[in-house]
């Protein structure tokens, strides 16, 4: 990416672009596809819905959210028939819990998550709980950490022990696969297998995992999960999402012609979308959905979108997969932090005691991102400072920098440029407040 | 129409503002040849620009009946997209000088603020672009579907467009409903007919209003082009006790004109890609009348929500909290409280586009321009009718249109039902002959010429090609005859000696 480097830079140099995990990298293969995208809408107009065309690295439209499903299998661990590439990621959470979460006031009503989830899945799972009547104070339950107060690093036994604690009332875990904040890779295994142990039903919000580090969705069990696709997966700012939906979680053991065919499937809310592609056209007036993840959708996606997402995962595959990416992300995100822990010099000993890194040391629990807390006060001066240099991270109001090396495209040396300008950025903060 | 109206220099004269015409050229409209084109080159059709080394007629832009199924695409929609690339985060939050799109966090009350005239919103509060139609009928349904064990029905058309039935469907049983106790569905006035008169629906309403929660309704019925009396319906639904009226208008924005407001829908959603022009699948909207706006003002000892209960999500919090990260969820105001994620950028740079088109005219003219030409196609069909082209052995016209003939109870689609058994010679015959229409198996093709991009031209064009359905197919040695005449021209054009013709078969 090219920004006005400001001061003394030219402006086709590159600024150091840090903050994939908010809005990842536009892939210059995007501009192509979308543009075949628009020239497909202009020159067929509604025959690019089923009309192939030669030479197209495009699927007809009707086959778009195929295609993608086939591009987001292996990013997450999954078999196509469990993902589906669809809506947006709190919508998806919605459906997902309108479909799972039933809950019985006399028995298991409630619903766990952390207490510093991402305010979306709170309020999703707030609203859920009033759906049906009940009252947050009463039917969720968020989890602190004893262990780590001021960051809420929830280790594994703490999240297990708390699941025991609660087993005999509790519906539905809702946890983050990377906690958003501090950037803690959390246990997803092991975890989701305590709950199963307690017929807990557990959806992860895989928002800042996806691509970033190795999903085994199906072998780890999970029940349902939904992510967004503008982080990690370089899709484009509110590019379309995705869930997954674990094979046996939708099943559909009922024909339609069958008695009572909608106590074959999980009830769902539902749309044409999700019924068999074959049939989808005859506009029958009754729901029957596809089994898979597909049964899930409920409307025509976006295909502009798609075209954007599957241009982004074409890169992955290129790229050799997440596993790949991810071995390279550890030692980039490692050597960040070796040169922000002043090991190499370039952060001076005052500066070092402005901040600390609150995301976990170990590179098992952790993706590509490092949480920095800076001491109160300095965070303006020193997001202003790092933009004169054309720094881009992003900022957690009120102390909180976070810094993601994506391996797709970022570079030691991008770490060594961020550090250097993190640095003097510290220095300028710490002479405004005299310190 | 008078009778030289069957003469194709017909000018646009019946009352066509200018300014529709001037809005054609701001359309890719596909041309024949593109549509017959096998390969994916990038190139877009330009007229005069030739596509082709056949017959000329192939660059002549195709005649584009299904902006009722997919809209034309707007030139203006690549300019719009070409800002993301250079500004990564920070396009979230700073405009760009000289960029065409609002900064991205506005863009969608910026679509909002397009989209009044359209609507007939009182204001931008009222309208937001979000996620598509059936997931918006869902959120709207989770608001204002609030079932008691007295009032628990839902009314809603018999036959809709099967997403919405789908849609209702789940969600009764969402609620622990079933379709069995809580649907109604109101049924066309008598087997014969495919419309149903509004005194049918109001009869339905009276009956069962007093145990009815929502009445929910497309605004045009997909299948036969039906107009509903949105108004009055509204209004006597709301008389009769029903409290939440919701419109599923699809079919309807873009092709008629609206005062949602002044008629007091509860709500209302559609999708964009059809006469909103905004590409395939592209991102809905919906509409929340203002007195589900309220949000009462934070009380601790409240026991009430203070505002309407929705699913939530962090983009349908207050703008100015949104990205602080705060816990409690405060909607903001208006229709965008309902948002839940942060929508596709894109996608509202392709609205944006789409909507700036319709900023060139208003739908008072695009409507009047739209009865004049869909009653022009109407009057060439029944003349096909009445000259029994196509017509069968058993004396069977090839055709009915199905579609009420009041232009007031009809937007600009006809829908034609065909004889049985001729839906695939028609359809061909019309895609030979550069015409697009929607086909609806078994037995309906449902055209529609949309005023901003269709001409009269057009309608008179694909007439010429429906009288031809009685006339036996282009021989073979018709169809030899133009080859060798294209095989001339490259011969020509390229120096090179005349192609010697193969076997045409």
């Amino acid at each position: 990416a090219t920004i006005d480097a400001g001061s003394g830079g030219s402006t086709t140099d590159k600024c150091v672009y840090l903050c994939g995990n908010s809005l990842g990298l536009q892939p210059k293969r995007t501009q192509t596809r979308l543009n075949q995208y628009l020239a497909t809408w202009a020159t067929q107009g509604v025959q690019g819905h089923f009309k192939p065309l030669e030479g197209s690295p495009l699927p007809t439209w009707l086959d778009a959210d195929e295609r993608a499903a086939q591009l987001i299998a292996p990013i997450v661990g999954a078999s196509e028939a469990e993902v589906a590439v669809m809506q947006t990621l709190t919508a998806n959470l919605h459906l997902l819990m309108s479909a799972f979460y039933r809950p019985d006031i006399n028995g298991k009503h409630k619903i766990m998550l952390e207490s510093k989830a991402f305010p979306s899945d709170h309020f999703a799972v707030e609203t859920q709980l009033r759906h049906h009547g009940l009252d947050p104070s009463t039917s969720m339950i968020t989890l602190t950490s004893a262990s780590s107060p001021e960051d809420n690093i929830l280790t594994t036994s703490e999240i297990i022990s708390a699941i025991t604690a609660h087993a005999s009332s509790t519906a539905l875990l809702l946890l983050p696969g990377i906690q958003y904040y501090t950037g803690q890779l959390l246990d997803i295994p092991t975890i989701t297998a305590h709950a199963h142990k307690h017929s807990i039903f557990v959806i992860w919000d895989l928002a800042h995992a996806v691509g970033n580090v190795p999903l085994h969705l199906h072998d780890w069990d999970v029940d349902a999960a939904a992510w967004c696709s503008y982080k990690y997966l370089n899709g484009g700012p509110g590019c379309i999402a995705g869930m997954f939906v674990h094979s046996r979680n939708s099943t559909v053991t009922r024909a339609i012609t069958d008695e009572k065919p909608e106590e074959g499937y999980t009830n769902r809310l539902a749309g044409w979308w999700g019924n068999d592609k074959r049939t989808r056209f005859v506009m029958a007036n009754k729901f029957h959905p596809v089994k898979g993840a597909a049964g899930f959708q409920l409307s025509n996606p976006s295909v502009m979108d798609i075209t954007s997402l599957s241009a982004s995962l074409e890169l992955f595959h290129e790229a050799g997969g997440v596993g790949r990416l991810r071995e390279k992300s550890v030692r980039l995100t490692a050597f960040l932090e070796e040169l922000l822990l002043g090991e190499e010099g370039i952060v001076g000993e005052e500066e070092s005691s402005l901040f600390r890194i609150i995301t976990p040391r170990d590179p098992e629990q952790r993706g590509a991102q490092l949480s920095l807390m800076l001491k109160p006060g300095l965070l303006e001066t020193v997001m202003r400072e790092l933009e004169k240099r054309a720094v881009i991270v992003d900022e957690r109001r009120p102390d909180v920098i976070r810094v993601a090396p994506a391996p797709l495209y970022n570079t030691f040396e991008d770490c060594i440029g961020f550090v250097e300008a993190f640095a003097a950025a510290l220095k300028v903060a710490r002479a405004e407040r005299g310190t | 129409f008078p009778p030289d109206a069957k003469v194709h220099r017909l000018r646009e004269a019946a009352g066509c503002p200018r300014q529709t015409r001037a809005i054609r050229s701001d359309f890719n409209i596909p041309t024949k040849a593109s549509l017959k084109k096998r390969a994916l080159n990038g190139s877009i059709p330009e007229y005069g620009v030739s596509q082709s080394n056949g017959d000329m007629d192939d660059d002549a832009p195709s005649i584009y009946f299904v902006g009722n199924s997919l809209g034309a695409q707007p030139k203006c929609t690549r300019t719009k997209l070409e800002t993301w690339v250079s500004v990564g985060v920070n396009g979230h939050f700073t405009p760009l000088e000289s960029s065409p799109l609002t900064a991205w966090q506005d863009m969608a009350a910026d679509c909002a603020q397009q989209s009044l005239d359209l609507l007939g919103a009182a204001s931008p509060g009222e309208v937001i672009y979000m996620n598509t139609l059936t997931v918006n009928l869902h959120l709207m349904m989770a608001s204002l579907y609030r079932p008691t064990e007295k009032q628990h029905k839902i009314i809603a058309q018999w036959k809709p467009f099967p997403s919405d039935s789908y849609a209702i469907a789940s969600h009764l049983q969402w609620h622990g409903l079933s379709p069995s106790t809580s649907l109604i569905e109101i049924h066309p006035d008598n087997s014969q007919a495919m419309s149903i008169s509004t005194e049918h629906i109001l009869r339905v309403i009276d009956e069962h209003a007093d145990k009815t929660a929502l009445l929910v309704l497309p605004g045009i019925q997909y299948y036969t082009g039906q107009l509903f009396d949105i108004p009055r319906i509204t209004a006597l639904a709301h008389a009769a006790g029903i409290p939440q009226v919701g419109w599923d208008l699809a079919h309807a924005v873009g092709n008629v004109e609206l005062s949602l407001h002044d008629w007091s829908v509860d709500f209302a959603v559609w999708c964009t890609y059809k006469y909103l022009n905004s590409g395939p699948g592209a991102i809905a909207g919906m509409l929340v009348y203002e007195r589900h706006h309220h949000i009462a003002p934070a009380s601790s000892d409240s026991d009430s929500l203070g505002y309407r209960h929705r699913l939530a999500g962090w983009y349908g919090a207050d703008k100015s909290v949104r990205f602080n990260m705060e816990k409690e969820f405060r909607p903001a105001e208006g229709a965008h409280g309902w948002q839940v994620s942060n929508p596709s950028a894109v996608e509202l740079a392709c609205v944006r586009a789409a909507l700036g088109v319709f900023r060139r005219t208003s739908m008072r003219e695009l409507r009047d321009t739209a009865v004049v030409l869909t009653g022009y196609f109407e009057w060439f069909l029944n003349g096909l009718v009445e000259d029994k082209v196509g017509m069968g052995e058993d004396v069977q016209p090839a055709f009915r249109i199905i579609t009420p003939g009041d232009p007031l109870e009809r937007g600009l689609q006809l829908s034609l039902l065909l004889r049985s058994g001729l839906l695939g010679k028609v359809s061909e015959r019309l895609a030979e002959g550069g015409v697009v229409v929607d086909v609806r198996k078994p037995d309906v093709i449902r055209v529609a010429s949309v005023p901003m991009y269709c001409r009269f031209q057009d309608v008179w064009g694909s007439v010429e090609v429906f009288k031809k359905l009685s006339k036996k197919p282009d021989r073979p040695h018709h169809r030899e005859a133009k080859i060798s005449q294209a095989a001339s021209r490259y011969a020509n054009t390229f120096h090179c000696k005349p192609l010697t013709l193969r076997n045409s078969s």
